[in-house]
Parts: C-alpha cells; sequence; structure tokens
C-alpha cells in the first residue's frame, strides 16, 4: 500500500482558549475504509472542516493525496463530502440539488446515481424544504457515492437514516471499498464502524489516543472471563494479569484479562474448572473503556 | 432522587424577553436614528419667509405632492421637518418593523429553533403573540421619542404628538404585515418579499393619490396615506390613525387566526408537492448565482420600474411649475435638490436609484453569508470550487443584476416622460440611471469587506454607502452641517447627470475605494473559517 488517501501532520486548532484540535497526525492509506471515533467535543467536525479547507488549521497541515488540503480547486477533484448537518436549499427539488452537485462536483456516474436513488428510496421530485433530516441526509450520500470519488469524506452520515436505510449505506461503502475507494467515516454508530471499518482512530479532547485495526484494539483490552468450579472457586488474587476480580455465586468467579492470559489458564488449571466463558469486549465497551473516567 | 422544579409560572415574559433580546440592538438604533433626525431638523429650521400665494402653489402642485407628500405648514419648523423627513421615516420604521417580524417569526421557526421552543407548554399562537407584542411596542416608543424630540426641539405639541403617533402607527402596521407574511409563507425570503410588496404598492398609491386630485381618495388605502392625511401642524387630524391603527389590529387578529390554524414550521401557503426537475442554470457555480439571483431581482425590478414610470409620468408638470415658481427651484436646491430643468429632475430622481440598488447587491452578498450560516455552502465548498471563485460569481451576478435594475429604471422614466411628453431623450435617461454605478459598487466593495470579516452584519455594512449615505446627506442638508460633514456621503460627489456631464473623477476614486474594500473583503473570506 503506497499511496495515501489522506494525511494529517500536527495538525491543530485553537479557537481562542480552547484546543479543538491538538497536534493530531494520521496517515489513511488509498483503499482503506477508516473510521474517526470520538464523543462530542472531541474534535472529529473540525479535523474535517480543516481536512475540507473549510477551516484554517492553527498549525500544521493536511493533505488528500498528496495535494495541500488548502487547494481545494485540486483536491476537491477527488474526494466527495457528506457533512454532519445537511443543509439544503428549501425550494429546490431533490433531483435539482443532485444535478448541480453533479455538475460542480468531482464527476459524477449517473447510472448509479439512479440506482442509489432507487435503494435509499428517494422522491426527488419535493423540493428539499419538505425533507426530514434522513431525507436530507440521503440526498447528501447519493450525490458523494454518485460521484465515485476515489475518497469519501464521511461526517455522522448515518444520524438520521433508519435501520433499512443503515443497511443501505454499509451496501454502498462496501461498493467503494471493492471499488478501491477510501472512505473515511466519522461516526457514533459504533455497531456500523465495527461492521465496515478496517482501521479506526479514536480521538479525545482533541488528541489522538490510538489508531488501531479493529481487532488489534480488541487485543489491546481486556477480555472478560467468567468461570464456574465443581468445588470451592480457587483464590485468584494476586495472580498476574487478572484484574476487577468478583465471586459469582458460591462457586463462579468473574474477572478480566489483560495482557497475556498464561498466568490466568495456569491458576483455572489447577482448580476443578466447570464451565468457562471468554468474551471479548464489543467496540462500545472499548469505546467506553477509553471515555468513561475522563469524559469529552 | 427528587429534584427541585422551578413552580409552573406563565411562559408570557420569558417569550417576551426572548424576543427582546433578538430585536433590541436595532429597536436602540432605529428609535434614537428617528429621534435625533427629527429633532435636528426642528432645531436647525430657518424661516423660508414664503409668501402664502407660493406655499398655496406648493400645495396644489401635483409633482410636489407626489415626489414629496403634500406640503403641510412648511412655515412652520415642525411642518416644515414633517415634510423633510416625515416619508423617509416612515418608510424606515417600515423597513425595520416587517423585516424584524419576518426575522424573529419565520426565520427562527424556519431554522428549527421553535420546534424546541414550542416543546414546552407555550402554543404557536402563544408565541406569536408575544413576539409581535414586543415587536409592537419598538415603533411606538420611535414615534413617542420623535414626539419628545421634536417638543423639546421647539415645536409646538399637538402635531408633535400627532407626527410621532403617525410614524408609529405605520411602524405598528408593518409589524402587523410582517407578522402575517410570516404565517402565510414557508420561508423568510418569501414573507419578505411580500411584505415589501405591500409596502411599496402602499408608497405608490400614496405617490397617486397625492398627485391626482380625482384619485385622493386612494390615500385611504395606504397606511402611508393615512399618515400622511393626518397632516400634523396643520389640519391635524386623529381620525386617519385611527384608521390605520384599526386596520393593523385587524390583520394583528388575522395574523394569531392564522398562526392557530397550521402545523409548526409549516406555512398557510404551503410549499408545492412534487414536480419535474428544472435543471437550466445549474451547471456551475456562476449560473447556479445567476438561478438564485432571478427570483429576488424580478420583484425589485416590480417595485422600482412602478416607481420610475410614475416618476417619469409626473415629469412634466413638475418642470412646468418649477418654471413658473423659480422661488421653488430655489428652495428645492436649498434641500438639496436641482429641478429646474427635466433633466436636472430626472437627475435628482436617479440619485436615489442608489438605494434600491445598493440594497439589493448588498441583500444579495447578504444571502450567501446567510447560505454560510445555514451551512448550505457545506455541499457546494466541498466541490472543487474555491471561495474566490463562489465570492467572484456571486458579486459578479449581484453587479449584473443590479446593472438590470438600474437599466430598467432608466428605461422606466423615459418612457414615464416621453408618455407625458417631457422630451427626454433614452440615452440621457440610461445616463442619468447608470451615474449610480458607483454608489452601487460601494455597497458591492462594503458588502464584501463585511462578508471577509464580519459575517454577521453583511447587509448592514453593505447598505450603509447607498442608504446611510443618502440619510446622511439629507441631514447635513436640512441643517446646514459643515461642508466636511456633507462630503463624507457619496451622494455629495454625484455629479447631476444628465442635466450636468458624468463626475468622472468622482466615480473613479468612488469605483478605486469599492475595489480595494472588496479586495481587501475578499483576502478575509478566503483566510476565514467557513461558518459551515
Amino acid at each position: 500500500m503506497g499511496i495515501t488517501a489522506l494525511r494529517t501532520e500536527n495538525l491543530s486548532k485553537r479557537y481562542g482558549r480552547l484546543l479543538a484540535v491538538d497536534d493530531l497526525t494520521l496517515d489513511v492509506a488509498a483503499g482503506e475504509v477508516f473510521g474517526f471515533l470520538g464523543p462530542n467535543g472531541a474534535g472529529k467536525s473540525t479535523t474535517i472542516r480543516m481536512l475540507l479547507g473549510l477551516a484554517r488549521p492553527t498549525t500544521g497541515q493536511a493533505w488528500i493525496f498528496d495535494t495541500d488540503a488548502a487547494d481545494v480547486a485540486v483536491a476537491h477533484r477527488r474526494l466527495a463530502h457528506v457533512p454532519a448537518d445537511v443543509a439544503l436549499w428549501p425550494r429546490m427539488t431533490g433531483a435539482e440539488i443532485l444535478d448541480l452537485l453533479g455538475r460542480v462536483g468531482p464527476g459524477v456516474d449517473a447510472a448509479y446515481r439512479d440506482e442509489l436513488v432507487e435503494r435509499f428510496a428517494l422522491d426527488v421530485s419535493k423540493p428539499a424544504g419538505t425533507y426530514s433530516t434522513g431525507n436530507r441526509q440521503k440526498i447528501a450520500l447519493v450525490a458523494a457515492f454518485s460521484t465515485r470519488a476515489p475518497l469519501l469524506v464521511l461526517d455522522e452520515p448515518t444520524s438520521g437514516l433508519d435501520p433499512l436505510m443503515e443497511r443501505e449505506f454499509r451496501h454502498a461503502v462496501g461498493a467503494a471499498r471493492d471499488n478501491g475507494q477510501t472512505v473515511f467515516l466519522s461516526s457514533h454508530q459504533l455497531a456500523e464502524v465495527e461492521a465496515v471499518c478496517d482501521r479506526v482512530a479514536i480521538l479525545r479532547a482533541g488528541k489522538l489516543v490510538e489508531v488501531a485495526s479493529v481487532a488489534a484494539l480488541r487485543r489491546l483490552h481486556r477480555t472478560e472471563v467468567s468461570a464456574t468450579f465443581t468445588g470451592t472457586p480457587p483464590d485468584l488474587g494476586g495472580v498476574p494479569g487478572i484484574d476487577d476480580l468478583h465471586r459469582d455465586g458460591p462457586v463462579g468467579v468473574r474477572f478480566t484479562l489483560d495482557g497475556s492470559p498464561a498466568a490466568a489458564l495456569h491458576a483455572l488449571a489447577d482448580a476443578e474448572v466447570a464451565t468457562i466463558a471468554v468474551r471479548e469486549p464489543s467496540l462500545e465497551e472499548i469505546f467506553l473503556a477509553y471515555y468513561g473516567q475522563d469524559a469529552r | 432522587m427528587s429534584t427541585a422544579t422551578l413552580p409552573s409560572r406563565p411562559p408570557g415574559p420569558a417569550l417576551a424577553a426572548l424576543a427582546l433580546r433578538q430585536i433590541r440592538r436595532g429597536a436602540v438604533s432605529v428609535t434614537a436614528g428617528c429621534a435625533g433626525m427629527s429633532a435636528l431638523v426642528v432645531t436647525m429650521y430657518h424661516d423660508q419667509a414664503l409668501d402664502p400665494a407660493a406655499l398655496e402653489a406648493l400645495a396644489r402642485n401635483p409633482a410636489i405632492r407626489t415626489l414629496f407628500g403634500e406640503p403641510v405648514a412648511l412655515d412652520d419648523p415642525g411642518g416644515f421637518t414633517v415634510w423633510r423627513t416625515g416619508a423617509i421615516l416612515a418608510v424606515l420604521l417600515a423597513v425595520w418593523s416587517s423585516l424584524a417580524a419576518t426575522r424573529i417569526l419565520r426565520g427562527e421557526e424556519d431554522a428549527g429553533r421553535w420546534h424546541l421552543l414550542l416543546s414546552g407548554r407555550t402554543t404557536l399562537t402563544g408565541a406569536v403573540r408575544a413576539h409581535l407584542g414586543v415587536l409592537a411596542a419598538v415603533p411606538l416608543a420611535a414615534g413617542a421619542a420623535v414626539a419628545a424630540a421634536m417638543i423639546a426641539a421647539g415645536a409646538s405639541a399637538g402635531g408633535s404628538l400627532l407626527h410621532g403617533a403617525g410614524l408609529a402607527a405605520a411602524g405598528f402596521f408593518f409589524v402587523a404585515v410582517g407578522g402575517l407574511t410570516a404565517q402565510l409563507f414557508p420561508s423568510r425570503s418569501a414573507a419578505n418579499g411580500a411584505a415589501a410588496a405591500v409596502m411599496v404598492l402602499g408608497l405608490l398609491t400614496r405617490m397617486v393619490g397625492d398627485g391626482l386630485t380625482e384619485l385622493a381618495w386612494l390615500r385611504w388605502l395606504s397606511p402611508f396615506g393615512l399618515v400622511a392625511l393626518t397632516r400634523p401642524f396643520g389640519a391635524d387630524r386623529w381620525l386617519p390613525l385611527g384608521v390605520l391603527a384599526v386596520a393593523a389590529l385587524l390583520l394583528l387578529a388575522l395574523t394569531a387566526w392564522l398562526a392557530a390554524r397550521r402545523d409548526v414550521g409549516g406555512a398557510i401557503i404551503a410549499t408545492a408537492g412534487g414536480r419535474p426537475a428544472r435543471t437550466t442554470l445549474l451547471g456551475s457555480v456562476t449560473a447556479f448565482a445567476v438561478r438564485r439571483t432571478l427570483r429576488p431581482l424580478a420583484g425589485w425590478v416590480a417595485g422600482v420600474a412602478a416607481y420610475y414610470l410614475l416618476i417619469g409620468l409626473v415629469t412634466r408638470s413638475m418642470t412646468d411649475f418649477l418654471t413658473a415658481n423659480p422661488q421653488f427651484t430655489e428652495m428645492a436646491a436649498q434641500a438639496g435638490f436641482t429641478l429646474g430643468t427635466v433633466e436636472g429632475y430626472a437627475a435628482t430622481l436617479f440619485a436615489l436609484l442608489a438605494i434600491p440598488a445598493g440594497v439589493f447587491v448588498a441583500a444579495r452578498l447578504a444571502a450567501l453569508a446567510a447560505d454560510e450560516t445555514a451551512h448550505r455552502l457545506a455541499l457546494l465548498l466541498a466541490a472543487p470550487v474555491t471561495r474566490t471563485r463562489l465570492l467572484a460569481a456571486e458579486a459578479a451576478t449581484a453587479t449584473g443584476a443590479a446593472l438590470v435594475l438600474i437599466t430598467v429604471a432608466g428605461v422606466a422614466l423615459w418612457a414615464g416622460s416621453a408618455v407625458a411628453g417631457a422630451g427626454l431623450t433614452l440615452g440621457d435617461a440610461l445616463a442619468g440611471a447608470l451615474n449610480v454605478v458607483p454608489i452601487v459598487l460601494l455597497c458591492l466593495g462594503a458588502a464584501v469587506l463585511a462578508l471577509g470579516w464580519m459575517p454577521r452584519i453583511v447587509a448592514g455594512v453593505g447598505a450603509l454607502p447607498a442608504a446611510g449615505g443618502f440619510l446622511w446627506q439629507v441631514v447635513a442638508d436640512s441643517i446646514d452641517a459643515p461642508a466636511w460633514i456633507g462630503v463624507l456621503s457619496p451622494f455629495a460627489h454625484l455629479a447631476a447627470v444628465p442635466a450636468s456631464s458624468p463626475g468622472w473623477r468622482a466615480a473613479i476614486v468612488m469605483t478605486g475605494v469599492a475595489a480595494a474594500a472588496a479586495l481587501v473583503g475578499a483576502v478575509g473570506y478566503r483566510r476565514r473559517d467557513l461558518r459551515t
């Protein structure tokens, strides 16, 4: 993977006393579906605004396929965007807006656009003023996917969609991936990120706290183990890697496992284990583990 | 866990406070402006020493009456002030009142903020009532301030009170008009357009009614006509004010009745359902700018064309009158008008064209700022479109549209004067109209400057060279201000085309200033963060 679709170097944005994005260095390879996570106010949208040249970085720089992100006339020929808060001209119909965006945008696959309109069940003959939040979002999604642009920058694109439409969205992301396009997806829908993303970045208070594949994130985190014993449960206190040890009824224990499981398995093997269940954390649990103590 | 909740109080005061927060700045400036201007003109009034026969002739002349309203008691400081500033202040209050009403009603509702507001105990009708109630207090305060200021400056109490009440009633009526159009139309721009149409129609009706004796009754149908019919410092009639107040109250009642019969976020005149796509003028940013300008341009063209056609129609009687009464040519010159010939008359009235044309370009740039605030530009600017290109497209389109507006005004005045047989050539009429282009460019420059550095106040800053400059000149002329104060208005530098040849130097200087402002603004627009 030689080509970089999106890159930032020491990107920072300061609003008065608030450092909204703090020294963000990020590298998204071409063809990757990249999740961008963080609670409200973590700086996700500010980062995206800088990637799109809508906001100027206080320090640092961003590149879209090795073009300075501030040079929008060139950079935007290779990207399409779905904003978090889609606002449309109320008197124009959906079809007119799609036509406009197709003609000023980086190009459009008209057949695919018609297919997407069909899939997302959009009535494009209505003026945009009559659209719900979800329908406005669908217009932006159809416009973005139908460009077939090499990079899609999506800012919480499914927050107003129903589960059926969310499925269509995942379908479209899958098609983009098969097509070799890069998707940069900022989202709160952790199940969705888990389902479609190769790698995720986690942002907290403007700082990047983690960039890893979803599988690697799981590995980095504690596995939850519950076991029952035929006799008295052994004393697992002090065993390396075992944390949060609880008794679970007279014959059971629960604990979390951090790092290598070898010592814990040894300790368990010496006792009479009746059942054992090992559960990997969901992305949601990982997410909450990052933010639980220190919100924002 | 039990938490203490606030005791249940009626939501009225909270709503009123919310409405007040949104209008307080404008309310204070409009009140202070009206009172200050009236007091200044009263204070600086010099006895014009007109003989009664001349006054009689002036009051009888249809053209004078069409343009400036019926002169009443010009020999009195108060009466002169009413004639000189009354119509301007009535229009100013009407514009502010209707714009403020549509802004805090339809604008807030359109932005979705009323969904939150009305999820509480407040009903839609209740919210509309509370907002209009607060708003209605502003013209009342402005009228009271005008009366107080004039009395303090030495005008007689009875006439001052009536004049103040007249201004208040005009403002109050347009609060109601704004409130009503905000219920009728689904967008703020449509509501503003309808309110503006009522205003222009009211003005034209007043002009026709003042000008033609046999149609004098028309003034009873116009809010501005009713205000003029009160004749402060003369006949001092209160009845027309009663009519206007009752009309306003009826409109308010209708507004409340309609508010109770529609959905939050909806309008009485519903948005059309589906329709086939109209894909002309969507091919580029410039084409799209043209597309969005056409509809407002049509409205402005209709109003300006009607006004200048009427002006053209009375050309002949105006100039004939002035030739017969040279005393007034001099008096008009004192008031800032040079009206001796057809050309001089046309030049004077074309100078006024700078105001609608300048406000129009300011409004177009303000629409771009509004698109940004409403996040509509995010999708457009995610395309390979630079901000400079977007701004250039908008500015060029606004300028082109203003040129259309100006040309239409020139042709309309020429057509009217041709019908009246006044002998003004089309070339002269167009030259006179195009003479205001530098001031329009100043408005454009100011608006772009504001867009780059102070995007919240694009409309105000953009309208300043034209509307502010005009008021500045009126006041400076009325009070015989020192020359250095007068020259601050761009109107002081406008040559009287077609009566005299164009002032190229002033035009070049104004254009240069406009270009510099636009450049600085464009740099700011390129550099700043967009509010999307």
